[in-house]
């Protein structure tokens, strides 16, 4: 007895080193069913407080930068206002007439704003980290766009933060079109260069070009149709002959996100839910 | 003792805070990330107890891990490289050496303290980049990354012994 005790004493370390690596090997494995992870990431309180600080001391560096990107939104909405108003005026005795249908997917979604409070830019595992959370009303699967283009989904959140797989992260997929075409496809990143992704299988078949625009499909109702991505840099054959893989200079520029948008979608669990209805029976 | 308890713990974070918010946002031509924080475990003098180095390499590795949303990637490499380095370390001392020392070029040379640093950063990035990538589909990127990072954090490792030694001097 005293003999095992004293194994037990002197070897300590190999208990206590088998330990720990179990509980890393369980972090590893726990975080890919996301379900509670954010206990341990970016999203848990207190990193994601000292990101948030962090960024506030960064944001000064970045002022001028914001400001100038500001101003030229600004300018471009103010742009499409006008042009829309001119738009309305031409409109206005026809509408009257043809009392036209509203969209059909147009008031379902809604919006939120938030702020990036990291980036971790490490290729094989791309996150962003944004500082809003369940609190605000932010769930897995929202998206996430800023004025220049579509961002990424997001992925899991605590009270106050979210973590964001953006499109260049390899478990992320995204349903696309072709602006003003039917040719639908995915858009994945191959995990090389942050400035370009690729439409994976679109449909061997005329009426798009090189540098036509790529814009989301709205099919998984994640994001609301045509909102820009991209734009096709390149068209090459896939191996199998039957679709055609495109090269696409995405619109975000990854390395300097701040202001970000969110969009949900109230109708979206319904589609699911009748999705999912179908796929059982 | 105490006073011993506050510098490290001074260190500790010192480290972990530069390795968060400068070093582990460099990723150099994709491949290469240094992690400057396993300088603290280096530095833990000789006859720290295997134990002791488990945990303060457990807790370094989780709290890099919460930042860069890897968890347990880092604290299951960081735990394996404390676990090496006492019988690492071993092999650079000899008999006439003081009892209890602090690794560094004084007591085991350049060489011997390249050599040690190396070894134990080796282990550290080898399980790092093995879990994170997390497949042997890739043995060529899987070597590079291991190489390219060792290779850089062994620069900084550099750095700081020559500054570090000869504040000491004077």
């Amino acid at each position: 007895m005293q003999s095992i005790l004293n194994f037990f004493i002197k070897h300590n370390h190999w208990f206590l080193f088998l330990l720990l690596e179990g509980i890393s090997l369980v972090l590893i494995v726990s975080f890919n069913n996301y379900q509670g992870a954010a206990a341990f990431t970016s999203a848990n309180s207190i990193a994601g407080n000292i990101y948030s600080a962090f960024t506030d001391i960064e944001d000064y560096f970045t002022l001028r930068e914001k400001n100038v990107a500001l101003v030229s939104h600004n300018k471009a909405l103010l742009e499409e206002i006008e042009s829309l108003r001119n738009e309305l005026g031409t409109y206005k005795d026809s509408a009257l007439l043809a009392n036209a249908p509203r969209p059909v997917n147009g008031d379902e979604y809604y919006y939120n704003t938030a702020r990036v409070v990291n980036i971790n830019n490490d290729k094989n595992n791309y996150f962003i980290t944004i500082d809003k959370g369940s609190d605000d009303g932010i769930k897995q699967q929202m998206g996430v766009f800023n004025e220049r283009g579509v961002i990424g989904i997001t992925y899991t959140s605590s009270d106050g933060f979210t973590i964001v797989l953006p499109l260049l992260n390899g478990k992320n997929s995204l349903s696309c079109k072709i602006k003003d075409t039917n040719s639908y496809s995915t858009l994945k990143w191959d995990g090389d260069d942050t400035r370009y992704s690729y439409l994976i299988d679109l449909p061997n078949q005329a009426g798009f070009g090189i540098g036509d625009t790529v814009v989301t499909s709205g099919f998984s109702s994640i994001f609301p149709e045509g909102m820009p991505v991209g734009a096709i840099e390149n068209i090459e054959d896939s191996n199998d002959g039957l679709f055609f893989k495109a090269k696409v200079r995405l619109f975000v520029d990854f390395s300097s996100i701040g202001n970000v948008y969110v969009v949900g979608n109230d109708s979206r669990e319904e589609q699911e839910m009748l999705e999912n209805s179908l796929k059982e029976e | 003792m105490n006073k011993n308890l506050l510098t490290r713990i001074r260190n500790f974070i010192l480290l972990l805070t530069v390795q968060v918010f400068v070093f582990s946002r460099i990723h150099l031509f994709g491949y290469a990330t240094a992690c400057i924080y396993l300088i603290f475990i280096l530095k833990q003098p000789r006859h720290t107890k295997t134990s002791e180095l488990l945990i303060w390499g457990f807790l370094s590795g989780l709290i890099v891990d919460m930042f860069n949303n890897t968890p347990g990637v880092h604290a299951a490499a960081a735990t394996a490289m404390c676990f090496a380095r006492n019988p690492i370390l071993a092999i650079f001392t000899h008999k006439g050496m003081a009892d209890d020392f602090i690794p560094g070029v004084k007591n085991i040379k350049w060489g011997g303290y390249m050599v040690y640093s190396a070894l134990c950063i080796a282990i550290f990035y080898t399980l790092l980049f093995m879990l994170e990538l997390f497949t042997f589909s890739y043995p060529s990127i899987l070597i590079l990354c291991i190489l390219s990072s060792t290779m850089l954090t062994m620069l900084f490792v550099a750095v700081i012994e020559l500054f570090s030694s000869k504040g000491q001097r004077q």
